[in-house]
């Protein structure tokens, strides 16, 4: 018996090892995990079950009054949205005076989630949403009001999302207000981050909304993270102490966004636009500008249709493929009406774009 | 020879998915020890049929289950099991609550190096809480014992 338990810690510690310093046991356990993250919906279908029958009995004034309210928010949305591509466009042109990159659009795509970390000291969701969807490791996750959290471990179907407000995660963030810059880490309780090693002196308060500042390259920049809730100066403290509170749900929202951002360096994606612009020059240039590329919209891709208006003609062709997103350049406007190669490194669209 | 050797893979089955059911935030703390319960009771009633290698498998797929390093769980499994099947004989004599009190310990010791693991590998949980689901599991033991006996002398497995 001793000799099998001997043999058997000895594999254990093996494998940890390799698990946590090579790559090598990643297919293994994608494999295992095939079968083995059913029981994640298993242990949810009741909960699915519950809302399939409740929305089977709902009655018909509670249905109309639902739709009532979706029609009146959608109206708002709409009308916020208009706004929105003015001042998008507004912003391309004084980004171009500036000679600046212009911004960039990210894709998202609707995901749900299935299950929590049953581990009470790690705050780490499972979504129905894994590497045969396109999802990559690292991915930002947002949900209707902000950022979430990151994809930290990839599965054929899953995919795991370690929150914002894990004791291990940190988050580069800028105060909406002034653009001071800060980091916000997780302390492991879901309604609190703070932030670290901000000086006494810097222009903080309470209220003080909190947006990723796309340092770090691993979240976009813009989106809205926590809202300060107090800064505690402590004359016995070297840093003032603020505490923020994460504006996305962590703990209650079940539908997420899946944030497929744009890899290309700021050189490439300059070109691109050049390159886009120019071809649109040649053809006449009457097609809805700038605007379009920039203006964030959600693309749900089992949908392509669905997305009206004048913003759709160049966010189509980004929809018909949402399985290589990050690779796909098609974010940046006309350019993508002719399906480029999948990933163009600088030079290659130089030499294929807008010239013929 | 053995019989209705299924009925304890399908309590596994059930356990696991105990294991990673949803609870509340509260009780989330206090989630009892599923796997170790089961494992510690068929390891005792039948130490031909469930060992460590079975509790080293299972430990394998709570692994994936909850994304912690591969062995980790496995490893806890097993030194469990490995503590319940030196202590059988003299487990099988003792009374219910006093079998309480040395699952009680062995889970205890199970949680710590499952913490000292965890510490190593980066995620040291800041409290001494860990041992919280030794001491929910050992509360259950008596209930789990006899309904899984229960379900043995039904099954008539063995």
């Amino acid at each position: 018996m001793g000799v099998r338990l001997l043999v058997l810690v000895v594999l254990s510690v093996a494998l940890m090892v390799v698990d946590a310093r090579f790559t090598l046991l990643k297919p293994v356990r994608s494999q295992m995990s095939l079968v083995l993250m059913q029981s994640y919906w298993i242990t949810d279908l009741p909960q699915r079950l519950w809302q399939g029958v409740a929305s089977q009995f709902g009655s018909r004034t509670e249905l109309v009054a639902e739709n009532e309210k979706l029609k009146t928010e959608n109206l708002l949305l709409q009308g916020r949205m208009q706004k929105l591509a003015a001042l998008t466009e507004q912003n391309v042109r004084l980004r171009e005076l500036l000679n600046s990159s212009a911004l960039v659009n990210e894709k998202v795509e609707v995901a749900e989630l299935i299950g929590m970390d049953p581990n009470p000291f790690t705050h780490r969701i499972i979504i129905n949403k894994g590497e045969r969807d396109g999802v990559v490791l690292g991915q930002p996750v947002l949900d209707a009001r902000g950022l979430m959290g990151q994809v930290v471990e990839l599965m054929p179907y899953t995919s795991r999302v370690l929150l914002l407000t894990d004791t291990t995660h940190s988050i580069p963030v800028q105060v909406n207000r002034n653009g001071l810059r800060a980091i916000a880490s997780g302390t492991g309780n879901p309604e609190r981050l703070e932030l670290r090693h901000v000086a006494d002196t810097a222009d903080i308060k309470e209220g003080d909304l909190l947006v990723s500042s796309g340092l770090g390259q691993r979240f976009p920049a813009g989106y809205p993270v926590a809202t300060v809730k107090e800064v505690i100066h402590d004359s016995g403290q070297p840093f003032a102490i603020v505490r923020a509170v994460p504006t996305a749900a962590l703990n209650r929202s079940r539908y997420l966004l899946l944030v497929f951002s744009d890899n290309r360096t700021a050189e490439e994606r300059a070109n691109d636009a050049a390159q886009a612009q120019e071809a649109q020059d040649q053809q006449g240039g009457t097609v809805t500008p700038v605007v379009p590329a920039t203006v964030p919209k959600p693309v749900v891709p089992a949908t392509p249709a669905a997305a009206t208006g004048p913003a759709t003609a160049p966010a189509t062709p980004a929809a018909t493929a949402p399985v290589k997103p990050v690779a796909h350049p098609a974010p940046v406007k006309p350019a993508a009406t002719r399906p480029a190669a999948p990933k163009p490194p600088a030079a290659a669209p130089a030499s294929t774009g807008g010239r013929e | 020879m053995s019989r209705n050797g299924w009925m304890v893979w399908l309590t596994f089955a059930i356990g696991m998915l105990l294991s990673v059911s949803p609870l509340p935030q509260f009780m989330e703390i206090l989630r009892p020890l599923w796997l170790a319960l089961l494992l510690a009771f068929w390891a005792l009633a039948l130490p031909h049929k469930v060992g460590m290698v079975t509790a080293w498998c299972l430990g394998l797929a709570e692994d994936v289950l909850y994304g912690t390093l591969l062995g980790q769980n496995a490893l806890i499994l097993t030194l469990i099991t490995f503590l319940v099947l030196s202590l059988q004989q003299r487990l099988r004599m003792f009374p219910m609550w006093q079998q309480s009190l040395v699952i009680l310990v062995i889970f205890g010791l199970a949680q710590l190096v499952q913490l000292w693991l965890s510490a190593l590998t980066g995620n040291r949980q800041p409290t001494l809480a860990l041992v919280l689901p030794a001491l929910v599991s050992a509360l259950l033991w008596p209930w789990v014992s006899f309904g899984l006996r229960g379900l043995r002398r039904r099954f008539k497995i063995n």
